[in-house]
């Protein structure tokens, strides 16, 4: 997560969601987690939105799930999405302002926004810190930011298969599945993006499937396929195809014979900074003792431990 | 949520989005070409187009201006 990165191929990106929309919804069963465990969070925070922004949210599907499950809280929802087709879908199922953007190119002013959501979508963006600096200006002062990245051992299960099928067959190992971040980078992230009260937590959510092919076909029907830069472009042979399917199902299926695929979610939650919110103090501006209310005997920093003190330190 | 458009209003873009609205590329301000469906970024020279109701804000998709700025 150091220097600038170019992994992930955006256009790529936009031509697969494009592509997907048809058919997204019988396939958009984890973004649809993704939203609701969203809108559960913004149920649980003790303040409504007048203006919210649903970033890089592909059919919007979280302006369903807050309509739902945070009634009332947000006065008025935009939706944003980098495909047009995914954004006019959305834009037909709930009639909210919609617009097509990039994720690593936020076009809104400064101060937009009482609450920024992003629901599944960082983990594709090649700037992560960048997006969300950019992010945290739209937001006012006190505004909440809300997101919801894939990362860590996502899809270990499948990255595991590929590289052991492709290194059987074919001799060596291409790049099939993304890099992740992991949960303390992303709470650092959140930090250096100058967020106040960072917070990322991880919430997995496990998914079992008859066959490692039908798994594929979900990933591909998500718009979720390999968009890394770096990916071989020659078609998947058909041997390797298979020999993935067998080793997966071979090395994690469980006694159901159901193979299961992990998806590992990190929750991230920042504030724009504002005056009104808690803040260490400065060091050395305390105006009482630590150690009379420890009521304990304080030791000069550099001076060694007395491991038997006397009765007349205390 | 409380202001969906109306299904006649579908092709028209939200006059509140259009306040908030910024180029993507240099965070300038933006001019509403109504008649054209644009919105006009002078200052990256370049021109988002609004289909269906739904601005385009991406560098790839705009229209780059001529010199006379149209």
């Amino acid at each position: 997560m150091t220097g600038p990165v170019d992994i992930f191929d955006r256009n790529l990106l936009r031509q697969r969601r494009s592509r997907v929309a048809p058919d997204f919804a019988a396939h958009d069963f984890l973004f649809r987690e993704i939203a609701e465990r969203l809108a559960e969070r913004t149920a649980d925070v003790r303040r409504d939105f007048d203006t919210a922004l649903d970033w890089g949210g592909r059919t919007g599907l979280y302006a369903d799930a807050a309509q739902r499950l945070a009634p009332g809280k947000i006065g008025r929802l935009v939706h944003s999405e980098i495909s047009f087709d995914l954004a006019r879908d959305g834009r037909q199922a709930h009639g909210n302002p919609t617009i097509v953007a990039d994720e690593e190119a936020l076009p809104f002013a400064e101060h937009s926004f009482d609450l920024v959501v992003s629901a599944g979508t960082l983990h594709a963006v090649n700037d992560v810190p960048g997006a969300l600096a950019q992010i945290q200006r739209a937001l006012k002062p006190n505004g909440l930011f809300l997101g919801a990245l894939l990362g860590g051992e996502t899809l270990h299960e499948l990255r595991t298969a590929w590289l052991a099928a492709e290194a059987e067959i074919e001799g060596g190992a291409s790049p099939r599945v993304a890099p992740f971040a992991e949960l303390a980078d992303a709470a650092a992230l959140l930090q250096r993006a100058g967020f106040a009260l960072p917070v990322a937590d991880l919430d997995p959510i496990c998914v079992t499937y008859e066959h490692p092919l039908k798994l594929m076909h979900d990933l591909r029907g998500m718009g979720e396929t390999n968009i890394r830069r770096d990916r071989r472009r020659t078609p998947t042979r058909r041997d390797t195809l298979f020999r993935t399917a067998e080793i997966y199902t071979e090395r994690f299926a469980g006694p159901d014979n159901r193979i299961p695929a992990t998806f590992e979610i990190f929750f991230l939650t920042g504030w724009a900074p504002d005056a009104s919110q808690p803040k260490p103090l400065r060091p050395g501006s305390a105006d009482s003792r630590l150690a009379d209310a420890l009521e304990t005997f304080e030791q000069a920093t550099g001076d060694a431990a007395n491991p038997h003190p006397s009765k007349d330190q205390g | 949520m409380t202001t969906p458009d109306t299904k006649a209003g579908t092709t028209k873009v939200d006059p509140k989005l259009l306040e908030i609205l910024v180029c993507p590329v240099t965070k300038g301000p933006l001019d509403y070409d109504a008649a054209a469906q644009e919105l006009i970024s002078k200052q990256a020279g370049l021109a988002y187009p609004i289909r269906n109701g739904i601005p385009i804000m991406l560098a790839d998709e705009a229209r780059a201006l001529d010199a006379d700025g149209k």
